[in-house]
């Protein structure tokens, strides 16, 4: 109850600031003179904030108590990847002034087909990012109040919906910005207690030693509501509803709904999908084989490290910066902001190890996060911290499916649809665009329930790795792209990616060694996609180059009265 | 009738004034891609190193495995300082092509 009141707090503080914020803002140019104050830090905080998303607050402990810790990888990649963005993005985007990425691609390439060749783009990398999020709200939801998955689903997929309707995610810099720092309270306070609460780490054999996850000293029971396929690791005796049974080493059986008992110190069985690790093999950052190959690792660490770059939602912000200095100061402090908050999801997957087990047996890892504060501190105190993290979960749906919302809208209404001259058609369409957006991704997200938030994730970052990146970085770097270049460049990246993707859902057992490449396709398509932009470009006969106003526009540091000889600016 | 000045000749688009703008490009993607480096240097043979070197998995310090330590701390205030170094480098690059442009108490002009 303390947890339910907590997330209704958030999002009515969410609403509120969002909705407050509309009435302070009123025209769209309002709005950029409102942003263009924005100073570095404020700005850093709100691109974190819309960052951070349930991928990052629940999907990486998860993946971690799942899989192995190395799936801290994806923390480090989700960081790195606003190190390239500084590097070769941030400032010359900004200094173009282009507002979306179709923007940017019509504008550099002069080309209106390009354009919606890259909204389509948008939209199948938001679709893909914005299912993990509705996803984590309908896991949460159910979690603190044992509502049905679809309840949180529907609920947040509408709230998110009406509040970006109703204009209320315009003005929403402020917004975004606290809800990066309660994410970051919401993550840091409770694993920091919980870890003094405890004196460290227990169950350290079966963390970093030759143990498997065991049933504690008081035995094990859960309630399974559905039959549930298990693998037991070794030979155990349990109860189901007090009836007594012997599963062998290695045997696979599907436990029957009811109340499942194991006695103190029986390996815990683990669900369908997961395997059952030693401690000394779940805490090797790099394996051999498996899940962190060193081809895979690298494989994900290039989709973070160039997909943060192509996503839709996080660009977005950076036009609200003054100038492109400003921009580079800004995701200076974004590394800053986000080293902060990824200490902490570590912490979580291995207290959820060690203290909560039954997640391996009911498949619900992804909810470590949720689970672990009562669990490991029996009472209030418990319940407080587990409220706060309900919280600080639920901000991180709302900020990220809102943003990405947005982006969904606005490409739906101003990128896709003709152009309209009212502006009160204009925002209609939006409002309609935001409503119709949200769809979708509200029924694939009713569908993935078994497909982890960070597997999700994954994907949206590779499809961005092979479309958008190379067409950003080569047309702001290489002077020779041409629309026709760009345009083979990111059909060839999408569609590798996505095919990759896809074969790999349909595919339940993939031959040794193109496993990796059908989880994991940036290794293959982001090179691909780079060249055949180039390739194209250079036998492309209508290629001229990029006119110096197009370099003086992206480049030319700002005060010296160039940008006015420069294009002009939407 | 003066020389024209390099603003002019950026303003007019003239051959010379491309070169002083591709010239800039050229130094700011120097700068990127010497940051790329260091950067793959670093945290890309990460990977790489704790796969070579399994036996590190025993070396236990502050009571966590080295590899998972590695993975977890040092990474991040290396992305921040070469963040910070980049974006100080890249702000003097800019600052010299405005001298250029623009000499100091010729500002008017």
């Amino acid at each position: 109850m303390i947890a339910l009141a907590a997330i209704l707090a958030v999002t009515g503080a969410t609403v509120g600031l969002g909705l407050y914020g509309v009435r302070v803002v009123r025209t769209t140019s309002d709005l950029f003179v409102a942003s263009r104050a924005v100073t570095p830090w404020w700005n850093a905080a709100a691109i974190s904030g819309e960052y951070l998303s349930a991928a990052s607050f629940l999907g990486i402990a998860g993946l971690q108590m799942k899989l192995g810790v190395g799936a801290l990888w994806l923390p480090l990649g989700f960081t790195a990847g606003y190190l390239a963005l500084l590097l070769f993005v941030a400032a010359p985007l900004r200094r173009f002034g282009a507002y979306t990425i179709a923007d940017f691609a019509e504008a550099r390439l002069r080309s209106p087909r390009l354009r919606v060749l890259a909204a389509t783009i948008v939209l199948a990398i938001a679709g893909f990012y914005l299912v993990p999020q509705l996803k984590g709200a309908g896991l949460t939801l159910g979690e603190v109040t044992g509502a049905p998955y679809w309840v949180g689903v529907v609920a947040v997929g509408a709230i998110v919906a009406v509040t970006v309707a109703s204009g209320g995610m315009r003005g929403i810099t402020y917004v975004q910005a606290f809800q990066y720092w309660l994410k970051t309270f919401a993550i840091a306070l409770p694993a920091c207690l919980l870890l003094l609460h405890l004196g460290g780490l227990p169950e350290r054999a079966a963390l970093f030693g030759a143990e498997l996850p065991r049933a504690p000293a008081a035995g094990l029971a859960v309630e399974l509501s559905d039959p549930a396929p298990v693998t037991f690791p070794e030979a155990t005796a349990y109860e189901v509803d007090g009836v007594g049974a012997r599963a062998r080493a290695g045997e696979e059986r599907v436990l029957p709904a009811g109340r499942v008992e194991l006695p103190p110190g029986a390996a815990v069985p683990v669900a369908e999908g997961t395997e059952a690790l030693r401690g000394d093999a779940w805490s090797r950052p790099v394996s051999g084989e498996g899940s962190f190959s060193p081809l895979l690792v690298y494989s994900l660490l290039l989709a973070t490290f160039l997909g943060t770059m192509g996503l839709p939602h996080i660009l977005v912000r950076f036009y609200t910066n003054p100038d492109g200095p400003a921009a580079r100061r800004t995701t200076v402090r974004v590394l800053g902001l986000l080293a902060l908050f990824y200490a902490f999801p570590a912490v979580y997957g291995l207290l959820g190890r060690a203290l909560v087990p039954e997640l391996y047996l009911t498949g619900e890892t992804d909810s470590v996060v949720l689970r672990l504060p009562e669990a490991a501190w029996p009472g209030l105190g418990g319940e407080l911290l587990g409220a706060l993290v309900a919280a600080g979960a639920f901000a991180a749906f709302m900020s990220t499916a809102s943003g990405l919302l947005v982006s969904v809208a606005g490409t739906l209404a101003h990128d896709l649809a003709p152009p309209a001259a009212s502006g009160t058609v204009r925002r209609q369409r939006f409002r309609l665009a935001a409503l119709a957006g949200i769809l979708a991704p509200m029924a694939l997200a009713l569908f993935a329930r078994e497909l982890d938030i960070s597997l999700l994730v994954g994907w949206a970052f590779a499809l961005a790795a092979s479309t958008f990146c190379p067409l950003l970085l080569l047309g702001i770097w290489w002077e020779r792209l041409t629309a026709r270049g760009a345009a083979v460049g990111l059909v060839c990246g999408a569609v590798s990616a996505t095919g990759a993707i896809l074969a790999g859902l349909a595919v339940e057992d993939a031959p040794a060694g193109t496993e990796a490449l059908l989880t994991q396709p940036a290794m293959v398509s982001v090179p691909l996609a780079f060249a055949a932009m180039v390739l194209v470009s250079l036998h492309d006969r209508d290629g001229r180059g990029a006119p110096d106003a197009e370099l003086l526009a992206l480049h030319a540091p700002e005060g010296l009265g160039l940008d006015a000889l420069a294009r002009p600016r939407p | 009738m003066s020389r024209p000045t390099p603003r002019d000749e950026l303003a007019e688009a003239t051959p010379h004034g491309g070169l002083y703008l591709r010239r800039l490009v050229r130094s700011q993607l120097a700068l990127s891609l010497l940051a790329l480096v260091a950067f793959g240097g670093l945290v890309g043979s990460l990977p790489l190193a704790l796969a070579l070197l399994p036996g590190l998995q025993r070396v236990q310090l502050l009571g966590l495995p080295l590899p998972l330590l590695a993975l977890l701390v040092p990474p991040f205030p290396l992305f921040l300082a070469l963040g910070w170094l980049y974006e100080r480098r890249a702000a003097a690059l800019e600052e010299a092509f405005r001298e250029l442009v623009e000499p100091r108490g010729d500002a008017g002009g």
